[in-house]
């Protein structure tokens, strides 16, 4: 059906004299239209080439079966063990990441010697893959809950301390003044001015940060877990289950834009102003 | 009273850390409570300089600042600042901007909405207390910057070319309305402009500077009657308006030519 929308749209394109009410909806939601018809030839291609036996099921699970999956495993509830395992990873890893990352980030925003001195350290611990990390973090912490929460914070706290420094250093001086002109102490400066500053660039960093966490807590689950949808993904795997493989990556990916969405939002609700100076701009 | 005793004031320059730049030159003059000076001058001159000197946010080289005798040390709340770029806070509306001077004053929490509002009231802008600056044009910006320094009830208000970012005719109504506002609360007003006809208009005295480094060249009382404000035009027109002007440019210009023709 929808193939035959696509045709007509396409041949009232090739006609710009026509007024078709076709040509008119295309030309008012044409990405839309667009993008729908790029899922649905993806998706049917995808479940297609499952259902006809051209790809295995061992191999590629069908986008129907998949969906099925999710649903059963919800109705069941077996998944939530798993949900909840790895959401108190990524909680912990993501709460510590804000709490250790956005202090420190200001520390050296405000501080040219302090980040002058810890540059060097966090740049290259921040450019190295912190999978690396995985071993030593379980020789020192074991493979409980500790050593997964610790790889999410070193997946997560260094780009929030760059950002939080970016934003702090990036302040408009002029502000600063003012406030110190209306007798603000360093305290009121920190909070009055410096931080609400700077939180468009923390809340960039947490939305970068959240990301990187959901990725290391899913490889601490791959490596040492008995519990955790990176868990799950990795037992489905060993048994050529790749609709529960499936379930795993969906449930990860749907916390992940969900998330996102939700900080760009909150990006722009604390920064009206950022919003206009690029309009303008 | 604003006793300027023998300020001066310069920089090092970055990577030398022998010679230091002079900005002000030994600078001495007394601003009468209540009275409106002016610092006029020439880009460089250090007047910037010296209403952050008074203010308290720069401390000079050498000299001090007293205010009713005692010397300044640091910003405090018998001051407010007006700026030239506004300075308003970009995440905080109208009011909260003006409250922003009253919380750092510490006025209590419950007195500030009131006294936000009033000063609103005064420049005039009381159907814009919950916009955001970035929806407000310069004129509107600076009534907020200024609302912010007197909700604060400051006895001497310092600013610093206030209407220097403002289109020319808009600048014009800004320096009425100052001056009606002026009439009703008497402030002790330390102005840094570098327009001769504002510094007439508004002042009972300039003080006028030279520049590299910033020294004061001559002082000019100012004897026009007031309120000025009620009948600008004539008073624009008049023939001591222009006398002053003739003056005052003659003295600059010869200051500028020795400057910047060296």
């Amino acid at each position: 059906m929808t193939e035959t929308v696509k045709l007509d749209v396409g041949m009232g394109l090739a006609r710009p004299s026509s007024h078709s009410v076709f040509l008119r909806i295309w030309r008012s939601h044409r990405a839309a239209i667009s993008r729908l018809a790029a899922f649905v030839v993806f998706f049917g291609t995808w479940e297609w080439s499952v259902e006809s036996g051209l790809i295995s099921p061992l191999f590629l699970s069908s986008p129907s079966e998949i969906v099925l999956r999710l649903y059963q495993v919800f109705a069941d509830g077996s998944i939530w063990q798993h949900i909840e395992a790895s959401g108190a990873t990524a909680f912990w890893g993501f709460v510590l990441s804000v709490g250790v990352g956005v202090p420190v980030g200001v520390a050296m925003g405000r501080s040219p010697l302090l980040r002058d001195t810890l540059e060097p350290f966090i740049m290259a611990i921040y450019a190295s893959p912190s999978v690396a990390f995985l071993p030593l973090l379980i020789i020192w912490l074991g493979i409980g809950l500790a050593s997964k929460v610790a790889l999410a914070f070193v997946g997560g706290v260094f780009v929030i301390i760059v950002n939080t420094e970016a934003g702090v250093s990036s302040i408009d001086r002029r502000l600063v003044e003012t406030a110190r002109s209306f007798t603000a102490t360093e305290a009121e400066v920190l909070f009055k001015i410096v931080l609400p500053a700077a939180m468009p660039f923390i809340l960039a960093g947490m939305r970068l940060a959240i990301g990187r966490v959901l990725i290391m807590v899913v490889v601490a689950e791959l490596f040492a877990s008995t519990a955790g949808l990176g868990y799950l993904i990795y037992q489905a795997g060993a048994l050529y289950d790749t609709a529960q493989l499936f379930v795993g990556v969906v449930i990860i990916a749907t916390a992940g834009i969900v998330l996102n969405v939700f900080l760009r939002w909150l990006e722009r609700r604390v920064a009206p102003w950022r919003r206009a100076e690029r309009l303008s701009g | 009273m604003i006793e300027v005793c023998a300020v001066s004031h310069g920089f090092v320059p970055v990577g030398d850390g022998e010679s230091v730049v002079p900005v002000l030159k030994d600078i001495s003059f007394a601003v009468e409570a209540g009275s409106f000076v002016s610092l006029l001058g020439p880009s460089g001159c250090g007047k910037t300089t010296l209403l952050r000197v008074i203010d308290g946010l720069i401390v000079p080289l050498r000299g001090e600042i007293r205010i009713d005798g005692a010397v300044v040390k640091k910003p405090a709340t018998d001051r407010a600042m007006v700026f030239q770029e506004f300075n308003l806070l970009p995440w905080r509306t109208t009011i909260r901007n003006i409250e922003f001077g009253l919380e750092l004053h510490d006025v209590p929490r419950r007195e500030r909405p009131a006294r936000a509002r009033a000063a609103l009231q005064k420049v005039g802008l009381e159907r814009f207390g919950h916009y955001f600056p970035h929806e407000l044009s310069g004129g509107m910006k600076q009534r907020v910057g200024l609302a912010r320094a007197l909700a604060t009830n400051p006895r001497i208000l310092l600013m610093d070319e206030p209407f220097g970012a403002l289109d020319p005719q808009i600048r014009e109504i800004m320096q009425l309305d100052l001056l009606k506002l002026l009439d009703a609360e008497r402030r002790t007003i330390v102005l840094v402009t570098h327009s001769i006809d504002e510094a007439i208009f508004l002042s009972d005295r300039i003080i006028i500077f030279g520049a590299n480094p910033g020294r004061i060249l001559t002082t000019i009382e100012v004897d026009l009657p007031r309120p000025r404000w009620a009948k600008d035009e004539e008073i624009k027109a008049s023939s001591t308006f222009i006398a002053y002007r003739k003056q005052i440019w003659h003295l600059l210009k010869q200051e500028l030519q020795h400057t910047e023709g060296a």
